[in-house]
């Protein structure tokens, strides 16, 4: 799942996309208020982590201007101030959360991974197709009970898959949400994930539709 | 002044001083009264010895009279007294021809007009008042006298007249002074009742309608109230901003720190531990100069004045930022324009001076590119210090020593305290500091006699 950091602090901003890419997700960090505003027609997001805090426009302004564009990413908002008023502001401004400095990092992933939920209509927080089972939190998955071994880049394409039960996934959607900026994807690395895949989850597993991309198979 | 309750003050001066006064004046009418009636009695003295004088030299009766009250037989007599009045006619050779009332007792005396004898009457020693009177041809003297006791009684008893109301009013006058002093001050009352249910941070203006008298204090009053409540606000922001300004650097150590803990890859964690102990260095940067501003901040003057020695506190300013500067490549260069004695002479605290020019010098070694120059000018008419780094922006520029405000993107630590430190050394030993774009390039903090350059208040001080 891709995410995008705007802050513009050095160790948080450093710290948000070394640990968040540890926790499996792809993250983009702009330390730039209007870098940031822009960035988000960069890639397709599943969400974005924003500082309020940041020189030269304000955080809520950002926000504001993506709500008023139609930009539907679920947002956390990260800031310094705690105050009801502050708080309040920021969650009516179009916020979907909210974390007070300083946030643990692992709350931070939990929240992403809520709010990504949320946004899929998803209640519960393991995906689930069949005997073929998902733990986001836990970063692992089971099939018949029995545990997969995954590299963090399989997990995060099985993830995808499941996020997207019934539709198709383009290939280059997934190359976007797997890999960061500046990550150097082959022309056919998504093919390699998707070959490792089949050969530990079965060939069923995975479908291919020629021309356009991947869609899970019957459920297992 | 000393303390003491002011009613109880006000009720004692009043209680003493009104019946001092009375007597004073009672004192005065009494004088005034004997005298006035002294002369009334003279005067009546001798116009009657006058006529006694004519009537007895005319050859008129000499036949003794009987009492008035016995003449008048039970008409209005009012309280003659026979016997303190008198009247003796003498002929020349001393024989008494007439007298009246106690005029038998007179004695026959060389003398004229007034004096004051004692009588010696029936075993009683009288003071009389007498007037002697002779004819011009000596052949008879006449005395009338009046017994100066009935001068004495009618002396007091106009007197008594005159100020028994007063005597009377006297306690009812001091009643009235208490209880007016006690209302007086009740405004009083009111003000300290009010002050002493105030809430600490009430720092409304009081109000309460007060005497002219204690306006003043009132006023005084309210303005120690706005300027108390003024440093209180200064205050509470600065620990509230400095409380959120702590809370970058702790969600970055946090954040660090979770992440060396979470990755498996090495690289990764030992990446992380670096940037962990730098944003310790910088937690500890914003901790000092957050302390180093909570004393320049209430500071009135300057703790120690001394003729400064701008080429001492250089060179220790200097030996400070020597090895960050060494760190990355730069030099630090100081230069002596003019006269060594007459670097910007001022009389000031070479310590708070040193911190000054070291957050300067700290500045432009850490934001100046790895290799650049920095110049430590020491000038007759300013101190500056120059980097030929990037330079900044106006905005930028214009924002610098507002308190916490960094420039964005600064991969360097820093509290975005140092400036506001900077400044307010400078405004306390009177000069300005301004910071420009150099032409050439780079930045350059400029340090003059406010008065040369024009005063420019501070940012970001509240004061």
């Amino acid at each position: 799942m891709r995410i995008l950091v705007i802050e513009d602090d050095t160790l948080i901003g450093d710290g948000l996309k070394s640990g968040l890419t540890a926790l499996g997700f792809a993250v983009d960090w702009v330390r730039d208020g209007r870098q940031g505003q822009a960035a988000i027609d960069a890639a397709p997001y599943d969400a974005v982590v924003l500082d309020l805090g940041l020189p030269g426009i304000d955080g809520l302004d950002i926000l504001a201007g993506w709500r008023r564009t139609g930009r539907s990413e679920p947002v956390l908002v990260l800031t310094a101030r705690d105050a009801l008023p502050d708080r309040l502001t920021g969650l009516d401004t179009g916020a979907d959360d909210y974390l007070v400095k300083p946030f643990a990092l692992a709350e931070v992933a939990a929240r992403l991974r809520a709010l990504i939920r949320r946004r899929h209509g998803q209640m519960a927080n393991r995906l689930k197709h069949g005997t073929l089972e998902l733990d986001p939190v836990g970063r692992s998955a089971t099939l018949n009970g029995q545990p997969l071994d995954l590299t963090a880049r399989e997990l995060g394409l099985l993830e995808l898959l499941l996020n997207a039960r019934g539709r198709i996934l383009p290939k280059t959607l997934i190359e976007e949400k797997l890999y960061g900026w500046g990550q150097e994807v082959e022309s056919n690395t998504i093919e390699v994930h998707v070959h490792h895949l089949r050969r530990k989850l079965g060939s069923e597993a995975i479908r291919t539709v020629r021309g356009i991309g991947y869609t899970l198979g019957e459920p297992l | 002044m000393n303390g003491g309750s002011l009613q109880r003050r006000l009720v004692l001066i009043l209680l003493v001083v009104s019946p001092l006064l009375w007597a004073a004046s009672s004192a005065v009418a009494i004088y005034q009264t004997h005298h006035e009636l002294g002369e009334l009695y003279d005067t009546q003295l001798s116009i009657f010895a006058r006529q006694l004088l004519s009537l007895s030299l005319s050859g008129g009766p000499a036949t003794p009279l009987p009492p008035v009250k016995d003449l008048i037989h039970g008409g209005a007599h009012a309280d003659l007294e026979d016997h303190d009045l008198g009247v003796a006619v003498w002929d020349g050779q001393g024989r008494l021809l007439q007298s009246d009332g106690d005029g038998d007792h007179f004695t026959f005396e060389d003398k004229r007009g007034f004096y004051q004898m004692t009588l010696d009457e029936h075993g009683r020693h009288d003071v009389w008042r007498m007037f002697y009177l002779p004819a011009p041809d000596g052949s008879r003297l006449v005395a009338v006298g009046q017994r100066e006791e009935l001068r004495r009684e009618a002396m007091w008893e106009v007197v008594g007249a005159q100020q028994l109301p007063w005597l009377l009013t006297l306690p009812l006058l001091m009643l009235a002074l208490v209880w007016g002093v006690r209302r007086g001050l009740k405004p009083l009352k009111a003000l300290s009742d009010e002050i002493a249910t105030r809430r600490p941070d009430d720092a409304r203006a009081l109000t309460a309608p007060v005497p002219a008298e204690i306006a003043p204090l009132v006023a005084a009053f309210n303005r120690l109230m706005q300027r108390v409540s003024e440093t209180l606000q200064h205050e509470r922001r600065f620990t509230a901003d400095a409380a959120h300004e702590l809370r970058t650097p702790l969600a970055g150590l946090r954040v660090q720190a979770e992440v060396a803990q979470l990755t498996t890859d090495a690289a990764v964690r030992s990446h992380a531990l670096e940037r962990l102990e730098h944003g310790i260095d910088r937690a500890t940067r914003l901790v000092d100069q957050l302390l180093a501003l909570s004393r320049l901040d209430p500071m009135d003057a300057l703790p120690s004045v001394q003729t400064v020695d701008w080429q001492r506190v250089a060179a220790a300013a200097t030996q400070e930022v020597a090895d960050s500067a060494a760190e990355r490549g730069i030099t630090v260069e100081t230069q002596l324009h003019g006269v060594p004695g007459r670097v910007l002479p001022l009389a000031g605290d070479e310590l708070l001076l040193g911190l000054l020019l070291r957050n300067l010098l700290d500045n432009a070694v850490r934001y100046a590119p790895p290799g650049a120059t920095v110049k430590l000018v020491l000038a007759e008419d300013a101190v500056e210090v120059q980097d030929d780094g990037p330079g900044m922006t106006s905005d930028h520029l214009a924002r610098l020593g507002e308190r916490f405000f960094r420039p964005p993107g600064q991969e360097a630590p820093g509290s975005g305290l140092g400036l506001s430190i900077s400044l307010r050394v400078a405004e306390l030993h009177g000069l300005c500091l301004t910071l420009a774009n150099r032409p050439e390039g780079g930045l350059t903090a400029r340090l003059a006699q406010a008065a040369t350059i024009g005063r420019i208040p501070p940012k970001g001080s509240t004061r």
